[in-house]
């Protein structure tokens, strides 16, 4: 028990960070699963830390009411910036949201409340691994339902063929947009969970950086499933922590691995299909022989 | 235990006794070695580690050696915690120096803080540091204290009646300067022409120079790394502008010269360190350094190195127990005791004002001294 102790003393914040990590991977992969390559997620992500922070900072609100800021104001924006910047589509989108990141981040820089490029420091420690466990069930859960659902078909069909899936009577736009502002919920929940156990958040935590490493988290996991994101969030939380032994070099091999996944891995680490295919194989071969 | 066992034990201890007397004081580094911080990071880790390595040679702190367990926190918030958390629970270190950035910080010292684990910054000057907690301490002077004295200095000296202002917005360390420098110029009533802005990565200035050209300033006020501020001044002087530059901590770097070569005189710096400050620890830590690594140490190197002196200062007084929570907490009581003549000169600790009621860490109480750049070197200015 001493020893779990110990190791839960040391790895809590580590094991903290993969479930947000899987948050915001999943909610990348939402926005991706319609067809929207996003890098507004880090910035949504930002929002909602930032909402979250200053109202148990200023307004003393209980974590639950304030996680639920952190989830009301991303939506918010995301509704406002999703209706023009979702006419686009591609790199043209990817383009927009990435500016979308830029502007939010130079205007968390720049105002009074959020302590300009000092960020704010002292936020209370509240976030327990229950309610990243909770939240990210439920976040896994409501994802499988979707994905089965009507919405869920429809977004898979607005991804596959924009036109043919108008055709079929799907009001595109609005699918979209329920994608888009999904996923800034999820960023947005998971930015608060954070900004409650690491003390202190500052602009350059919800910059270009870090919207690159969700697009790397879910790309890595893969996106043909639910398990792809969360599998690549744990992943890449892990691998620098459990190369810290190598010290200098720990960046250099992270990164080689990385290449080397993306080379002989292009669908990601979890590919059911491939998984299948790789079972049917023995199978077929165990039954070839005499 | 049986006997045989018993006799090999008690050998094995006599054995030891002759190596090292007890056990060795581990000590743990949080700093950032790799990532954009690791500019300040590997100075301040070769500091710490040029420190240790002479007060082993001398026989270590009451016969026993100090172990360094230095662990990369690349200047990120989650990794500081993560190592803080590391050190503590894991390497089960006796303290913990660093980390690098006042951001890490902030993250990273309310961990050390509820595990009543002393967190030792040397290169954190941002406001609010030590009011995370009593077992906050740090030996960085803050602008607060530097900035009052360099504008003083400056404006007896030039008979400045209006000064202009240029700052770097986006950047906490420049932001603070700035703040700082707004409020001192407010209580000293020096009149403000213009206040400009850059981002971190602006190369060229000419246009907020023109500005400040334009209103005509007794003296510039930069709160800038010395990268930028290095620009400003020779891109100022490129346009005419005669007036002296007030600069804030960022400043004191040799990378200052490399680009600006001599456009800089007259340059006003407060710093809490510089390389030709005459005292005989600096002079020592000076030769010592660049005989260890071969290049120049610059102020965050001379503060770890301070900060290492005055932990094994403080650690003399403490009896060492060997159980782990009483020792960490008999060092918390011991270094405010502590005041030491180091490279960056006399230095004691100052407790800082409660915050909400509780009782707050320890700041640096140091003199700052004032530098004038003159034939493209920081000479300590004697009021002449």
């Amino acid at each position: 028990m001493a020893a779990f102790a110990d190791f839960w003393a040391t790895y809590s914040t580590l094991v903290y960070s993969v479930g947000i990590h899987a948050l915001l991977a999943l909610s990348l992969w939402l926005t991706l699963s319609c067809g929207l390559l996003s890098l507004a997620n880090a910035a949504f992500m930002g929002i909602g830390a930032y909402t979250a922070a200053l109202l148990t900072l200023n307004l003393h609100w209980p974590f639950p009411a304030a996680l639920l800021g952190g989830a009301v104001a991303p939506a918010v924006v995301a509704l406002i910036i999703g209706a023009p910047t979702l006419r686009l589509s591609g790199v043209y989108l990817a383009m927009a949201t990435l500016a979308f990141g830029e502007v939010t981040r130079i205007l968390i820089l720049n105002l009074q409340i959020t302590g300009g490029p000092e960020g704010l420091n002292g936020i209370p420690l509240l976030t327990t691994g229950w309610h990243i466990v909770v939240i990210l069930a439920v976040a896994g859960y409501g994802l499988a339902r979707i994905r089965r659902s009507r919405l869920g078909r429809a977004f898979e069909a607005i991804r596959e063929d924009e036109v043919a899936a108008r055709l079929m009577g799907i009001n595109v736009e609005s699918h979209k947009l329920a994608a888009f502002t999904l996923g800034a919920v999820l960023a947005g929940v998971a930015g608060a969970l954070n900004a409650h156990f690491t003390f202190f958040i500052s602009p350059r935590e919800y910059g270009f950086e870090n919207a690159v490493d969700i697009l790397t988290m879910t790309i890595l996991g893969g996106t043909t499933s639910l398990i792809g994101p969360v599998l690549g969030a744990t992943i890449l939380t892990l691998l620098p922590e459990l190369m810290r032994f190598l010290h200098a070099y720990r960046l250099a091999v992270n990164g080689l691995i990385l290449v080397v996944v993306v080379l002989f891995l292009p669908t990601g680490l979890w590919d059911a299909r491939r998984f299948r295919q790789l079972l049917k194989n023995r199978r077929a071969r165990k039954g070839g022989q005499p | 235990m049986n006997r045989v066992s018993k006799h090999f034990s008690l050998a094995l201890a006599g054995l030891l006794a002759v190596t090292a007397v007890a056990g060795d004081l581990k000590i743990g580094v949080a700093e950032a070695l790799t990532g954009g911080a690791a500019q300040y990071g590997v100075p301040i880790r070769n500091g710490f580690q040029l420190a240790a390595d002479e007060i082993n040679a001398k026989g270590g702190v009451n016969g026993n050696k100090l172990v360094l367990v230095i662990e990369d926190e690349q200047g990120k918030k989650e990794e500081a915690i993560n190592v803080f958390k590391k050190l503590i629970f894991q390497d089960k270190v006796l303290m913990i120096f660093g980390p690098t950035l006042s951001n890490s910080m902030f993250a990273a010292g309310p961990v050390a803080n509820a595990a009543k684990v002393v967190a030792f910054g040397t290169s954190n000057t941002a406001n609010g540091i030590t009011e995370v907690g009593p077992y906050v301490f740090r030996n960085s002077v803050m602008e607060s204290d530097v900035l009052p004295v360099t504008v003083s200095t400056a404006v007896k000296h030039y008979k400045i009646k209006k000064v202009a202002v240029i700052y770097g917005n986006d950047d906490a360390f420049t932001k603070s300067g700035y703040d700082v420098f707004k409020k001192v110029l407010e209580d000293q009533k020096i009149p403000v022409t213009t206040t400009e802005t850059y981002v971190k990565g602006d190369v060229d200035f000419k246009a907020q120079l023109t500005k400040i050209k334009a209103t005509n300033p007794d003296a510039i006020i930069c709160s800038g790394l010395a990268e930028e501020a290095a620009n400003i001044i020779v891109q100022a002087r490129g346009l005419g502008l005669k007036a002296p530059f007030i600069g804030g901590n960022g400043f004191n770097s040799p990378k200052m010269f490399e680009v600006s070569k001599t456009a800089g005189e007259g340059t006003f710096v407060g710093s809490p360190w510089a390389n030709t400050n005459p005292n005989a620890a600096n002079q020592h830590f000076v030769a010592a350094y660049k005989a260890k690594y071969g290049s120049d140490p610059n102020q965050f190197a001379a503060q770890a190195y301070d900060a290492m002196t005055i932990a094994a200062a403080a650690l003399k007084t403490v009896k060492i127990t060997g159980n782990l929570p009483a020792d960490r907490q008999a060092l918390q009581e011991a270094l405010p005791k502590v005041s030491i003549t180091g490279a960056t000169g006399p230095f004691k600790f100052r407790q800082a004002a409660p915050k909400d009621g509780k009782p707050s860490g320890y700041d640096a109480d140091q003199k700052p001294f004032i530098y004038v750049i003159r034939d493209g070197k920081f000479v300590l200015f004697t009021g002449k």
